[in-house]
């Protein structure tokens, strides 16, 4: 499903972001990315969302190779992928609903198929009844769920989440961890970039440490890593 | 299939107007002003070269007969201008038809009939080169039965000059206030952009093409275009007509056009231009999204 294959990153200031990475993660896999500040995570998950083109190796993600890929099939690739934030990156003005339905609307989709889907993902996230609410009006835990919900809406292969617990309290953590997990065991892959030990500890899947732009540990079951 | 909605783009263009409302009026502002310039440059140079045809003033000379020339002798003298160099064309305009001509321009010649007629035979002769006018002037001059040879290269030099200066100006104008009106139609878009900037973010993670992007900015564009292309119709419209009656009354040597006539050309121009350069300017400051 994705690989990296010797995959490097240098910026044009000369930071070597990564440097040498090889990574291969099967469809429906669920997989921690884990590493200090400067590990080379976030260059990691900008590779992924084409972001930043990698500066050498190869990087596929299922029929992407995204070392060739040209920016104007970037939007195609980026309707296989759901993408979850820290900050959520809800528009505030729309109500829950119109939040996720918008993620539909920009690639398409008919209006019919939007008032259908959307209720049934809004259900899959736990936010029956709220999908006339506007962001502003509900919990930090809800509001990631929201944006869990949009990063559904295209029914993507891959969902890559970048700290998504990094704005909630520990309860509302789980939560959503959990939500990513029920997600997981419905097909899709999951990455989930996170620097929080005990999440990572409890829900003891596949962990992939990163240190110093290079993976220094790549465990099934794994824990986060006392060697870093 | 792939089906978008009209209203969305529609709709998130005149939200980016109303959003960032100085911007969006300065850029109106300055693009009518563009177009009332370029309107009022180009009504003038028609204006000019319809005077100029008007008076015969481009490439005739007229040459008039000896009033008591026979017919005869007329005929001889059209030939041997037709044997000159650089000669395009000649009219023989009989003493009758100039009569005719001037009875229809002039109310004082109402009362004179063929009996009084004080006009002799003349040629309207179309040339080819004003360079060889002087040459040509020194030829016609001697033909015998020639009484009077009208050569007006001079006046038609001066005017002729006057329409390039015209045009010069006109160009000018044209450049500095189609960058201007480019460049604040560019800030006004980035502006816009920039205030939806985490709404495009998202947009592009969600896998939006460039296209989707920026159609609500080209749209906000051509809008800005075409309000500034009605606004300076009016505009010309009501400074043309002022021009027009003092034209009509105080200078009736010179023929204006009527702005009836020509409404059609100006407000479409203008509709076409406007849209245009809003677009351009939208397609300018939104690239980085176009080429994605």
């Amino acid at each position: 499903m994705i690989d990296f294959v010797n995959v490097k990153k240098a910026y044009p200031n000369g930071t070597m972001a990564l440097k040498g990475i090889d990574l291969h993660i099967d469809e429906g896999e669920f997989v921690f990315v884990c590493g200090p500040s400067g590990a080379g995570k976030s260059t990691l998950m900008k590779l992924l969302l084409r972001e930043e083109r990698i500066s050498s190796g190869k990087l596929t993600v299922g029929e992407y190779d995204l070392s060739e890929l040209s920016n104007v099939r970037v939007p195609y690739y980026r309707r296989e992928l759901g993408v979850v934030f820290q900050d959520f990156r809800l528009f505030p003005k729309k109500t829950v609903f119109e939040n996720v339905a918008f993620a539909m609307e920009v690639v398409g989709t008919p209006k019919s198929l939007i008032a259908r889907r959307v209720p049934a993902i809004l259900n899959t996230v736990n936010l029956n009844g709220k999908q006339d609410s506007f962001p502003n009006e509900i919990s930090g835990g809800e509001q990631q769920r929201v944006a869990l919900a949009r990063a559904l809406a295209n029914n993507p292969k891959v969902i890559i989440a970048d700290e998504p617990t990094g704005n909630i309290d520990p309860k509302m953590s789980l939560e959503i961890m959990s939500l990513l997990i029920k997600i997981n065991k419905l097909g899709k892959t999951v990455i989930v970039v996170t620097h929080e030990k005990d999440l990572v500890d409890y829900y003891k899947q596949r962990v992939v440490m990163l240190d110093n732009g290079l993976i220094v540990e790549d465990r099934v079951g794994g824990m986060f890593n006392a060697q870093v | 299939m792939r089906r978008y909605n009209p209203f969305y783009f529609i709709g998130q263009a005149f939200e980016g107007l109303f959003r960032n409302g100085v911007m969006s009026f300065a850029s109106i502002a300055v693009l009518t002003s563009l177009l009332v310039v370029i309107g009022g440059f180009t009504l003038l140079v028609t204006n000019i070269d319809v005077n100029l045809d008007e008076f015969g003033l481009i490439n005739q000379i007229v040459v008039f007969c000896d009033p008591n020339a026979s017919d005869e002798q007329i005929a001889t003298i059209g030939e041997a201008i037709g044997k000159l160099d650089n000669i395009e064309s000649v009219q023989h305009v009989t003493k009758e038809e100039g009569l005719e001509q001037m009875k229809a321009e002039y109310d004082i010649y109402d009362d004179v009939d063929e009996a009084n007629n004080p006009l002799p035979d003349s040629f309207v002769i179309t040339y080819l080169e004003n360079e060889k006018v002087p040459n040509l002037d020194y030829q016609l001059n001697q033909i015998e039965g020639i009484a009077k040879v009208n050569n007006r290269l001079d006046l038609a030099t001066k005017i002729e000059g006057f329409k390039r200066g015209v045009m010069l100006v006109f160009v000018w104008f044209l450049v500095i206030l189609g960058v201007v009106s480019i460049f604040i139609i560019i800030n006004t878009i980035k502006l816009s952009v920039f205030s939806r900037r985490n709404e495009i973010s998202i947009m592009q993670y969600v896998g939006a093409t460039g296209w989707f992007i920026s159609l609500p900015y080209i749209i906000e564009g051509a809008v800005i275009g075409i309000v500034s292309s009605v606004a300076a119709y009016f505009i010309e419209w009501y400074i043309y007509s002022y021009i027009e009656e003092m034209v009509i009354t105080d200078l009736q040597m010179i023929s204006i056009l009527q702005f009836t006539d020509i409404r059609g050309y100006v407000f479409w121009g203008f509709v076409g231009l406007g849209i245009i350069t809003g677009v351009l300017g939208s397609i300018i400051s939104l690239a980085r999204y176009l080429r994605q």
